[in-house]
């Protein structure tokens, strides 16, 4: 189990490129995650960070990054709650609009997309989180999906980084992480992992 | 022995990475392609995005354009990361539109005849000749198609084009336009059974969501995936990813 932004980049660093990683978040601890992967960890390697927002708008993690002085500059988003709220999104640069969080392909189109104009860079694509998925679609589909993406990913050479969210998840969720994922690692929390 | 066939035949790689893919490597050089779906499902798109890296993988590549002005089509390809403007001035990418080319020929009859389907192909032919032509967009057949009316005119343009370009080793996708619930691939049927390969885009509704597919339904000498693939236009071409199926029937 880690405590710190800092023990998570130093962690996530050991690891080879097109690792996929489960990240459980006990609840306290999610921007020390952000911090730790988003700041530390990709600023150390160099990467680019890919993050795809299914359950907090991405202006919101935007006015986070801002708060904690993190530089936006190779941060891009793919933003999945946007479009479904009321009202519509303020469009952003760095952030591309996926109509609804059922649709998986597109998820996976957006991805794709800003990899291919990342040119050589390589890149850690978050995805937050999982259980937020979960309420959108069904387990089967989810799987699916799941596994052709980290797939995609791993041919890459990206690191794949997915925030499963401990209070809210279930042993359906975690068997299917245990199975595409080959490292999980647990951030927060008092005991030990 | 077919298998031999498959790996012998030549390839025109297309230059879209997910539908290169599918095909295992691109389409088979000189292959008559109908390139089919209902309104703004993305074949006018995807078939430029065809020519524009035929052009620059120094492939002479010509839009023959039926129904819009080639002007606008012209502004469709700049947008695109990859897209060099010397590709339209060296003529290596070249647009024509078939309206100039019916007055040219004198083909003024609402109707054609079959002379007229004659005069057309070999109009067609020498163009490809004149400008060594190696990739080539009709948009639309279907639109061509309606001056020809009868089935049996429409076969013998079809079989006559598509000889006339595969003798000269031009690959083409001849575009066209169905209704979204239409139970075949071409408007006349006849067109379908005619094309060396069917690549069909369309709409898929799940649950609410409409998504952009493509699928390829026939392609000769290929082996090739027959799955549907959801697909992106991007301005880094059109991107492509396999469907999910849910474990879920229809
Ligand atoms: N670069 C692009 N990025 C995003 N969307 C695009 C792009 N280019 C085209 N589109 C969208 O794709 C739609 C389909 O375009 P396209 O004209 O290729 O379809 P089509 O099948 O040829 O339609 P039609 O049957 O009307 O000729 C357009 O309506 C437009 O909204
Ligand atoms: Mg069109």
């Amino acid at each position: 189990m880690i405590k710190s932004p800092g023990d998570l980049a130093n962690e996530l660093h050991e690891l080879p490129p097109s690792s996929a990683i489960n990240l459980k978040i006990v609840s306290d601890s999610y921007f020390d995650a952000i911090r730790g992967i988003v700041d530390i960890f990709a600023n150390k390697k160099n990467l680019n960070v890919i993050y795809i927002t299914v359950a907090i708008p991405s202006h919101s993690i935007i006015d986070v990054l801002k708060i904690l002085e993190i530089d936006l500059t190779n941060i891009y988003f793919v933003d999945c709650v946007s479009h479904i709220m009321i009202g519509g999104a303020k469009k952003y640069k760095n952030v591309l609009y996926v109509e609804s969080p059922t649709m998986l392909e597109n998820i996976m189109l957006k991805v794709e997309y800003l990899i291919r104009k990342s040119e050589g860079k390589n890149n850690v694509i978050v995805l937050d989180a999982i259980n937020a998925l979960g309420i959108h679609n069904n387990m089967k589909i989810l799987s699916e999906f799941l596994h052709i993406f980290i797939n995609n990913l791993r041919a890459k050479d990206a690191y794949s980084m997915v925030f499963t969210m401990e209070e809210f998840s279930t042993d359906e969720i975690s068997n299917m992480m245990k199975l595409v994922c080959d490292t999980t690692i647990t951030i927060g929390g008092g005991g030990d992992g | 022995m077919p298998s031999e066939n498959i790996i012998e035949r030549e390839r025109c790689v297309t230059g879209i990475d997910g539908l290169d893919n599918i095909l295992n490597g691109g389409i088979p050089r000189g292959n008559t392609i109908l390139f089919t779906g209902s309104c703004g499902t993305g074949k006018t798109t995807l078939s430029l995005e065809f020519l524009v890296h035929g052009a620059l993988a120094d492939e002479n590549s010509l839009f023959v354009s039926v129904t819009e002005s080639s002007d606008k089509l012209t502004t469709n390809v700049i947008p695109y990361d990859f897209f060099e403007e010397s590709l339209i001035k060296t003529g290596k990418l070249a647009f024509v539109d078939m309206p100039v080319i019916y007055e040219r020929l004198g083909l003024t009859n609402v109707e054609f005849s079959l002379e007229d389907v004659d005069t057309l192909v070999r109009a067609l032919g020498n163009l490809v000749d004149e400008l060594s032509v190696k990739r080539l967009v009709i948009d639309s057949i279907t639109s061509v198609c309606y001056r020809l009316k009868t089935e049996e005119k429409i076969r013998e343009f079809i079989l006559k084009i598509g000889k006339a370009l595969s003798n000269r080793g031009c690959t083409s996708l001849l575009i066209s336009e169905i209704s979204p619930s239409a139970d075949r691939y071409s408007l006349y049927g006849v067109e379908e059974a005619i094309a060396d390969g069917i690549v069909l885009m369309g709409n898929y509704e799940r649950r609410g969501d409409l998504l952009r597919t493509l699928q390829v339904v026939k392609m000769r000498g290929t082996t090739h995936s027959r799955a549907k693939y959801v697909l992106d236009l991007t301005p880094a071409g059109v991107l492509l990813v396999p469907l999910l199926k849910g474990g879920g029937g229809i």
